[in-house]
């Protein structure tokens, strides 16, 4: 019975698991063989593919930039949610309702609405081919306002009474939430952390309308961009290059596997 | 608290000014579709001798992928973020003209005597040219060809696209035969390839051009769609019967790469002939074959073409002056055959390129005197955009060639 | 008031950044405005008439984005409340199983669709050769329009089950143990704990997933730009591509503006009658 659960679950897991194997396996390929053999072992190992994708693009560069930028947007995004996800779960003042309202309706509405003022709105800001839209929309757009939630959420759930100490000890409101809830709520700021540097690593919309010069680029777009001088895509860069973006994300979420699920599993609780 | 929200404020400003500042030193940003090293390399040396001559003036060459140009072009002029000179294809030419995001360059050029605007032949400039106004200057006036090869060919004693062309006897049915022999589709060998393997998404109309020629249909004239011709219909029969009946062209989600030896033969450009410099087969260049209607060439044309919005449009236009002057275009010969009389006429086109013989460019001059550019219209991005999906259905072995040519001309009706 | 100051960053950048282009882009769908040539007209309801009315393809767009949500939906939902079940109590496995049936979502959605697109090459691709090995001779999978959207939604879903996986796992691990140990002294089959112990008790995490997972579906657009843009013959051309097609592709600013105002009314009527339900269901 145990064999048989086993079994089967392996069996479903072959399409987890074959994309990343197949992945790898390729990426050590030259380009003929990628396409004409399926075997996983590759005839040679060409070492050459991971050299040539740095030398076909700014491929150091672009990988740099979805990293600082995923920091930025992780840092900007922590800040102002958390902010104001303590101020909507705390502090009563007039027009909550309806900002919380206004707030609601902004998860539901999908990048691609609101993704042309926003373009005419970079341009006339002079910031086109920068990494501005990148930080600024996910730090402020539906995204922001998920990770709001998800603070709310949590700090909703802290006990008052430490707060209350704080405020009779003399802490000014700002005190309160740096000194106190913010330290008590390290699990929500882990998962706002987490999720928030996955969304902006693999970003694609709005790289792939704001930004036009290669060293600017993204990762998700420099895959994309693995074509040779006449369009076709060359596989066996473009697999090696995947594989460099895929594997240390891999790697740190098989590391920390356990903290990144929770944080994702948090999330949905957000109802 | 003060400290650090004046500090954000100048940093900020200073963000905002640091572009404005950096224009002192001149830079003029030119996009291109090209990724290749040898292009690029031949490029930078045209446009260093530019810099020499305007000193303080840097000229940058930034790739565009083909399937993404005309969109990221047009997203950079959307956005505010122009460059200074592009490349252009000839199907963009009437949008783009009609758009009015081209300056007109007309009067530089016509009033530089070293130029010698004369020197290009008017029926180059057909698509750049609207009334006395000069929208573009075309690099490039590059025939299709047919690539062959010859190893493959001497291999299985047949003979070649070029022999048979002397003879008079290199048509579409021969085309279809000299496939179907050498195809090998189950050991990833083909004897056809689509133009740049693209064949069938972003370049259909580079491969439905020339069989629909030389059966003596066209795209569209003069608002009327062409694709529903009886031409044009047995063409593409042809051409689907060659796909899907003898399984002799490269088929639609699979790659055989001609310039990587995994087909006989495929139509193409000779800028492509960088691609052949590692090739592990000898090679040659034919005409394209001829149809019921005789030859008929199919010509890919670009141009250089100054962008109305950008900054230094005098000096843009001074570089599209210096990247097209007579030298120039000498030098661009090996890759892109030139729009000038004088320089098609000349010996030193037919040996520009140690790669290909003076007899084959030869085959080249012909079929640019000869043939007529690729179909363009103002409302191209639309009416391409329009045609893709409805050519998808040609691309099934149960396709009926005639329904889908008419589901395509009604898509493109309304733009026409 | 201190509220304010807590929350101004994000008033502030939402108003600017999100309800500004919301207006704004109602504003738009008023018009019709060339990308490229920069010209805009007035031309008041006309794109929303084309759309609902003239325009041929808007209909089959609406049509594919809710095919695509009716296939992905109960297919992610089903496979993650079985994988949920299976893996939810700490048995020998369990974790590696977790991590393996998650690795997807934590994947750029680029390399995925590149691995995918490349899997599934018609002749030479992994899947169609494993296929033959077992005698079946594959479709094209991203050539033929139906094979096409199928392919799109089952990649997706092995993508995605992961997270509503977890997320069973932790509605699962919550539910108090001494029902089911009740249940099995009453010597119920596995069977009837789950249709009445467990399913009932699911209820609200399932219907957080659905509505989620709906949404999300609906606005699918990395993973069809990715793998078959929009094709083979539209056939999986769904709203949010449509919509980035129409502006950046055909340059048809207004009358993309106005078929991404009609998205949010779908997605909108469609979580509210969610909700609605939801609430029904609990009172």
């Amino acid at each position: 019975m145990q064999t048989c659960w086993l079994l089967s679950l392996s069996i479903v897991a072959v399409p987890f698991v074959f994309p990343f194997l197949w992945m790898i396996a390729s990426s050590f390929k030259n380009a003929a063989e990628v396409l004409g053999s399926t075997s996983l072992i590759p005839e040679t190992i060409r070492w050459t593919n991971y050299v040539e994708v740095f030398e076909y693009q700014p491929f150091a560069r672009q990988y740099f930039n979805s990293l600082y930028i995923a920091v930025l947007v992780s840092a900007g995004t922590l800040v102002i949610s958390s902010l104001a996800g303590y101020a909507l779960a705390r502090m009563r003042f007039a027009g909550a309702g309806l900002l919380m309202l206004f707030l609601v309706s902004a998860l539901m509405v999908p990048e691609e609405v609101t993704i042309i003022p926003n373009f005419f709105l970079f341009g006339w800001l002079d910031l086109m081919d920068t990494h501005w839209p990148l930080v600024l929309l996910p730090v402020f757009g539906s995204h922001g306002v998920m990770a709001t939630f998800l603070m709310r959420q949590y700090f909703l759930a802290i006990p008052k009474e430490l707060e209350e100490a704080g405020k009779m000890d003399g802490l000014s409101r700002l005190g309160i939430w740096w000194k106190i809830a913010l330290p008590m709520s390290r699990p929500a700021l882990a998962a706002v952390t987490i999720i928030t540097f996955l969304f902006s690593w693999n970003l694609f919309l709005e790289p792939l309308v704001f930004l036009s010069s290669r060293e600017m680029f993204t990762l998700p777009l420099a895959l994309n961009n693995f074509t040779d001088a006449y369009g076709a895509p060359l596989w066996h860069l473009q697999l090696a290059a995947t594989s460099l973006a895929v594997v240390p994300v891999l790697v740190v979420y098989i590391l920390a596997q356990r903290q990144i699920m929770e944080s994702f599993a948090l999330s949905g609780v957000k109802g | 608290m003060q400290h650090s929200k004046r500090l954000a404020a100048l940093t900020l400003s200073a963000a905002f000014m640091a572009p404005g500042l950096a224009a002192e030193a001149q830079e003029l940003r030119v996009t291109v579709w090209t990724g290749s090293d040898a292009h690029l390399a031949m490029l930078n040396g045209i446009a260093d001798g530019f810099e020499a001559e305007n000193p303080g003036t840097t000229v940058t060459f930034e790739t565009i992928p083909f399937s993404e140009y005309t969109r990221g072009l047009t997203l950079q002029l959307a956005g505010g973020n122009p460059p200074d000179v592009g490349w252009l294809l000839e199907s963009d030419a009437p949008t783009f003209v009609s758009a009015g995001v081209l300056a007109d360059i007309g009067p530089a050029l016509r009033g530089d005597a070293d130029y010698n605007y004369g020197d290009f032949a008017e029926p180059a400039m057909g698509l750049w040219v609207d009334g006395d106004a000069v929208y573009g200057v075309p690099f490039s006036t590059s025939p299709f060809m047919i690539f062959y090869n010859a190893t493959a060919f001497e291999e299985a004693g047949l003979p070649t696209p070029v022999g048979l062309a002397e003879e008079g006897n290199w048509t579409w049915e021969a085309l279809r035969s000299s496939a179907a022999a050498l195809s090998d589709g189950a050991n990833g060998f083909w004897g056809f390839e689509g133009k740049d393997g693209q064949g069938y998404d972003s370049r259909i109309l580079h491969a439905m051009m020339p069989p629909i020629r030389a059966y003596g249909g066209d795209a569209w004239t003069d608002g009327q769609c062409g694709f529903t011709s009886s031409e044009a219909i047995a063409a593409m029969e042809l051409y689907h019967a060659m796909i899907f009946d003898d399984g002799s062209v490269v088929p639609p989600g699979e790659i055989g790469d001609f310039f990587a030896g995994d087909a006989a033969m495929t139509i193409n450009q000779i800028s492509r002939v960088t691609r052949l410099a590692d090739a592990g087969f000898e090679w040659g260049i034919a005409p394209l074959p001829t149809g019921p209607d005789g030859q008929a060439d199919v010509i890919g044309q670009a141009a250089l073409v100054v962008f109305e919005q950008g900054e230094h449009k005098d000096l843009a236009t001074a570089l599209i002056a210096h990247m097209t002057s007579a030298e120039s275009v000498a030098i661009m010969a090996e890759f892109f055959p030139p729009a000038r009389s004088s320089v098609l006429a000349s010996d030193a086109f037919i040996q520009s390129n140690p790669a290909i013989s003076p007899a084959q460019m030869a085959m080249v001059k012909d079929a640019i005197e000869n043939g007529v550019v690729l179909p363009a219209h103002e409302n191209y991005p639309q009416i391409f955009a329009a045609m893709s999906p409805r050519v998808d259905a040609l691309w099934q072995a149960d396709a009926d060639v005639g329904a889908v040519m008419a589901s395509v001309c009604e898509a493109i009706a309304g733009d026409l | 008031m201190e509220a304010w100051l807590f929350l101004s960053p994000t008033v502030i950048g939402f108003t600017i950044f999100f309800l500004g282009p919301l207006i704004a882009v109602f504003g738009y769908s008023l018009t019709e405005w060339n990308l490229l040539t920069q010209r805009a007209t007035w031309v008041g309801l006309e794109n929303y008439a084309d759309a609902l009315g003239q325009n041929p393809d808007f209909w089959p767009v609406l049509r594919n984005s809710l095919i695509f949500a009716v296939g992905l939906v109960p297919m992610n939902m089903a496979l993650a409340l079985g994988l949920a079940l299976s893996l939810s109590r700490p048995a020998f496995g369990n974790v590696f199983f977790r991590v393996v049936f998650f690795a997807p979502v934590v994947t750029s959605a680029v390399a995925w669709a590149i691995v995918w697109k490349f899997l599934l090459q018609g002749e030479a691709g992994a899947v169609n050769q494993t296929l033959a090995v077992i005698g079946i001779d594959g479709p094209n999978w991203l050539r033929e329009p139906d094979w096409a959207m199928f392919a799109v939604i089952f990649t997706r879903v092995i993508k995605m089950v992961g997270l509503n996986m977890i997320l069973y796992i932790a509605a699962l691990q919550s539910v108090p143990r001494d029902y089911e140990a009740a249940a099995v002294l009453e010597g119920a089959s596995r069977l009837q704990i789950f249709r009445w112990i467990i399913w009932p008790l699911l209820a609200p995490t399932t219907l957080v997933i659905m509505v989620v997972t709906t949404i999300g579906s609906l606005k699918i657009f990395d993973h069809i730009f990715l793998m078959t843009r929009g094709g083979p013959e539209n056939g999986t051309l769904v709203l949010a591509f449509y919509i980035y097609q129409q502006a950046f592709e055909f340059f048809n600013v207004g009358y993309a503006a106005a078929l991404a105002v009609i998205m949010f009314v779908v997605i909108l009527a469609l979580t509210l009658l969610q909700v609605a339900l939801r609430n029904r269901n609990a009172s």
